[in-house]
């Protein structure tokens, strides 16, 4: 029973991180509804820029994320207005190709520049604190977790505050619903598709700064994150931010409770087994409104 | 026009390893039986992703599908290569219906989705299950043969000639799938799965059934994975998860098809005689220097795609090659 | 004999809306039936119960016979309903003429066979030479067209018509009104037309049938209907309060 409890602890703490993941695809696929398959690639990115500034600079992760933010929210806007503009108008399959094209380049780039070698962050102030642990009521938390969860959910409120809450934020559920009649209230929608992606890749590459505390890095981590993220995304209901934030957080649970009944390599087959489940008996997600 | 390009086409396909072969070569053999590969599986995945227009990125488990069944049966029963091919086609085509009914409830992304979700839930399950070898997979003895035509009937072939007869069985699959695709273009389910693409909607309006068809095209799909599935396996004389449930077989056929042209039957083709070789050619001439290894390849396809996508993303073939070509020889189509 | 479709009490909602409020009507074989009604008034949701796109939350529908009211599109389509959308809908990528050969190909397996039925329906709907062109690049008039061909290819014995005459030139509109006569004369087909422009359906229809508030609020010939003051202050209350 404790063995449960705790299961489901460290499923919603990993939940939160996950949410981290998801909501910048929340974002470009789930609000502007443009498909990008290279998310888990900007993630990659972010990683390794956390895993350079420490390596090179002994620059903790958590403050890298101010640099590693900036320089991936200026990266998607370039993508977005050298790339994403152009096969916008055009078959969505385009844009899945462009994206996994993106994927393509972005992860080899990085395997030339550094190779395929797996690397370790060392030392971080989160890792610090990995020997303190808290116990209530028999389950432990994991302090360096319940940090980072505590800042995704953070980074989260802040999120929705500024899409749900700011005249900005209404600029964008604006376009995403009618481009043209954005257009007609004096909103540019190629303007806020291009901030949409920058905010986007920001928050996937911070999401990237807080996992390296955690995972190692190698180019090709991003893809096991895409899938992931694609499914909360989709189990939230496409768009909704709090539905993301909810679903990750299932998804978090899935996969721990999974591993106590079977081998490890399981805990991604019963997230997508539920995503099955649930797509069946609500095709519109579990969150969705319509 | 069409039929002279056709003609030679083949006439070079069937011709060009010969001088290789009594060089002494076996590498470009190897290299033109990947490309094959490739073209057929592109031009499996055509029929769900170009006609019926749902993207499906899930198809390598169904060649993992043909390639396990095959195995078992040659392995444990000793049921030879073609027959295994037989039945690893009729299996995926049979589970993949059975999985696919379902989702097609799902539309769009949700289906896209759908599709890596059965793939990530086959993973686990091909990984563990000890009666297919878990995560260890099968291992094909090679069987001694009677000569080319005992080699042949077992797909099975090794020394000098390994490559040049597996490159030859990836010919003659690779012209049965194009012949039967074809067929499939101009007959009626080539209408119905592009009206379903065009508008699903619509296409229910006049009497078809969506979900039947897009079944039905997903399976196709299937069973041309399986059947690529059997011949790798044999090549590789071997099965296992974590080779033949890779992403690259749903990728590479993909690539292959966008950059040749998207729901047209040579596409594939076209991409995949551009895409293969570059690895190799890449492999080669990088050799054991500083950047070997280190993806150049694949850097080099992800800019063509991302080329591709941004200004062509009908492909290579919808571009106006009768008017180029037209100018200097009338005759031209 | 009884009637050819019979839409009895339905009813459709959308969370609190009632887009159709205990609609009954009933079209004979051989009619020509106009259904008109203010902007919002339930035409296309009757059409999508009737065709099976959406389904009825309460009230039945039996066309030739059968109960339909739970059936899928693809199955009324076969039982010899065909329908044209409000907003076009063809086959955009495909040619004029492959786009009617689906159509065709719901009462044959064979491509030729299937390719000069659609060859005779271009021709009757006066498209021809428009057969290799691909859908997507026909004008508005040529593109509804298209639609009535590829639905007449289906060999239906109702044909629903939404707003086949919107946005057309009163040149086009008076052609599409000679083709829908020629379509009830020459094929033998039942018709009903979705309208909101009077002086279209009036002189085509047989008979009249008027939404207002997806509620029906007249059913009769259309001298008597257009005189029903009901009717005349729906349509002219939401024609002023529209302008
Ligand atoms: N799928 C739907 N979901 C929600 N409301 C709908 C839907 N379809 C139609 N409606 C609403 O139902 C009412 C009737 O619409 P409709 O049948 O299209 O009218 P008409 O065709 O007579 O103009 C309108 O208020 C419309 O907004
Ligand atoms: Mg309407």
């Amino acid at each position: 029973m404790t063995e449960l409890a705790q299961a489901v602890v460290n499923g919603l703490q990993m939940g939160f991180l996950y949410a981290l993941v998801a909501v910048g695809l929340t974002i470009i696929w789930g609000l502007m509804e443009m498909i990008n398959f290279a998310h888990g690639e900007f993630l990659m990115l972010g990683m390794f820029g956390a895993w350079w500034l420490s390596a090179g600079f002994h620059l903790d992760p958590l403050l890298a994320i101010v640099p590693i933010a900036l320089a991936m929210y200026l990266f998607g806007m370039l993508v977005y207005q050298q790339l994403m503009r152009r096969v916008q108008g055009g078959d969505p399959f385009t844009q899945i190709f462009a994206t996994i094209g993106l994927l393509f380049l972005l992860q080899n780039a990085v395997v030339a520049g550094f190779t395929s070698d797996y690397r370790f962050v060392n030392d971080t102030f989160l890792q610090k604190l990995g020997g303190v642990r808290l116990t209530l009521l028999g389950v432990t938390f994991a302090v360096p977790l319940l940090l980072a969860a505590g800042l995704a959910l953070l980074l989260f409120l802040a999120l929705y505050l500024l899409i749900e809450r700011t005249e900005f934020g209404l600029a964008l559920q604006a376009t995403s619903e009618d481009r043209d009649a954005a257009r007609l209230v004096g909103i540019r929608p190629q303007r806020m598709f291009a901030v949409a992606w920058g905010v986007g890749a920001a928050l996937v590459a911070i999401a990237g700064a807080i996992l390296v505390n955690f995972f190692s890095v190698y180019p090709q981590v991003g893809l096991q994150f895409t899938v992931l993220a694609y499914a909360i995304v989709a189990l939230g209901g496409f768009g909704s931010i709090l539905g993301t934030l909810l679903a990750a957080l299932l998804v978090g649970v899935i996969q721990s409770v999974t591993v106590v009944y079977l081998p490890p390599a399981f805990k991604d087959a019963f997230v997508f087994a539920s995503y099955l489940l649930i797509g069946l008996f609500r095709p519109q997600g579990l969150f969705g409104r319509f | 026009m069409a039929r002279l390009a056709l003609v030679l086409g083949t006439l070079a396909a069937i011709l060009y390893p010969i001088p290789l072969q009594i060089q002494g070569t076996t590498y470009y053999q190897t290299v033109g039986f990947l490309v094959l590969i490739t073209a057929m599986l592109g031009v499996g995945w055509n029929v769900i992703g170009g006609w019926a227009g749902q993207f499906d990125f899930g198809p390598q488990v169904f060649f993992g599908v043909g390639a396990y069944t095959a195995a078992l049966l040659y392995v444990k029963l000793g049921v030879e290569a073609w027959l295994g091919l037989l039945a690893g086609v009729a299996a995926a085509a049979v589970i993949c219906a059975v999985l696919t009914y379902p989702l097609t409830r799902l539309r769009g992304h949700y289906f896209a989705i759908s599709t890596v979700a059965i793939w990530m839930i086959a993973q686990p399950i091909g990984a563990t299950w000890e009666y297919i070898g878990a995560a260890q997979g099968l291992f094909i003895p090679m069987k001694a043969h009677a000569g080319i035509v005992g080699s042949a009937v077992a797909l099975q072939f090794s020394g000098p000639t390994k490559a040049l007869g597996y490159y030859y069985s990836a010919l003659v699959l690779f012209a049965l799938t194009v012949a039967l695709m074809a067929w499939v273009e101009r007959s009626k389910l080539g209408f119905y799965f592009r009206a379903i693409r065009d508008d699903q909607e619509a296409a229910e309006s006049i009497g078809i059934d969506s979900r039947l068809y897009k079944v039905l095209a997903r399976s196709i799909t299937a069973g041309v994975f399986a059947a690529g599935g059997v011949l790798y396996a044999f090549w590789a004389l071997s099965v296992f998860p974590e080779q033949v449930l890779e992403l690259n077989w749903s990728t590479l056929p993909i690539m292959a098809t966008v950059v040749g042209g998207i729901g047209r039957l040579w596409g594939p083709l076209l991409g995949a005689v551009i895409l293969i070789p570059i690895s190799q050619i890449m492999s080669t001439t990088l050799g054991t220097g500083p950047l070997a290894g280190r993806g150049i390849d694949l850097i080099v396809y992800g800019l063509i795609i991302v080329v591709i996508a941004a200004f062509r993303p009908t492909g290579l073939l919808s571009l106006p090659w009768a008017r180029w070509f037209g100018r200097r020889r009338p005759a031209a189509a | 004999m009884a009637p050819l479709l019979q839409v009895e009490s339905s009813t459709k909602r959308f969370g609190g809306l009632l887009a159709n409020r205990e609609v009954s009507l009933a079209i004979e074989a051989g009619e020509i039936v106009g259904l008109i009604g203010p902007n919002g008034a339930g035409k296309t949701t009757l059409f999508n119960c009737i065709t099976g796109y959406m389904h009825p939350d309460e009230g039945r529908i039996v066309f030739d016979g059968a109960d339909v009211t739970r059936t899928r599109p693809e199955r009324i389509c076969r039982l010899g309903v065909a329908r044209t959308w409000q907003v076009v809908r063809a086959f955009g990528r495909m040619t004029a003429l492959e786009n009617v050969v689906c159509g065709a190909l719901q009462r044959t397996n064979r491509i030729a066979e299937a390719r000069a039925r659609a060859g005779a329906l271009l021709e009757f709907t006066e498209l021809r030479g428009r057969g290799d062109m691909p859908a997507a690049t026909l004008t508005l008039a040529d593109k509804k067209r298209l639609e009535i061909a590829r639905a007449l290819a289906t060999r239906p014995k109702l044909l629903l018509l939404d707003e086949a005459m919107s946005g057309l030139t009163p040149i086009e509109t008076a052609a599409a009104v000679k083709l829908v006569r020629r379509i009830h004369e020459e094929l033998q087909v039942t018709i009903c037309v979705v309208e909101h422009v009077m002086e279209v359906v009036m002189p085509l229809s047989h008979r009249v049938i008027v939404l207002d508030y997806g509620v029906k609020i007249a059913d009769g010939a259309p001298q008597a209907v257009v005189r029903d003051s009901q009717v005349i202050r729906a349509y002219l209350g939401d024609r002023r309060a529209a302008r």
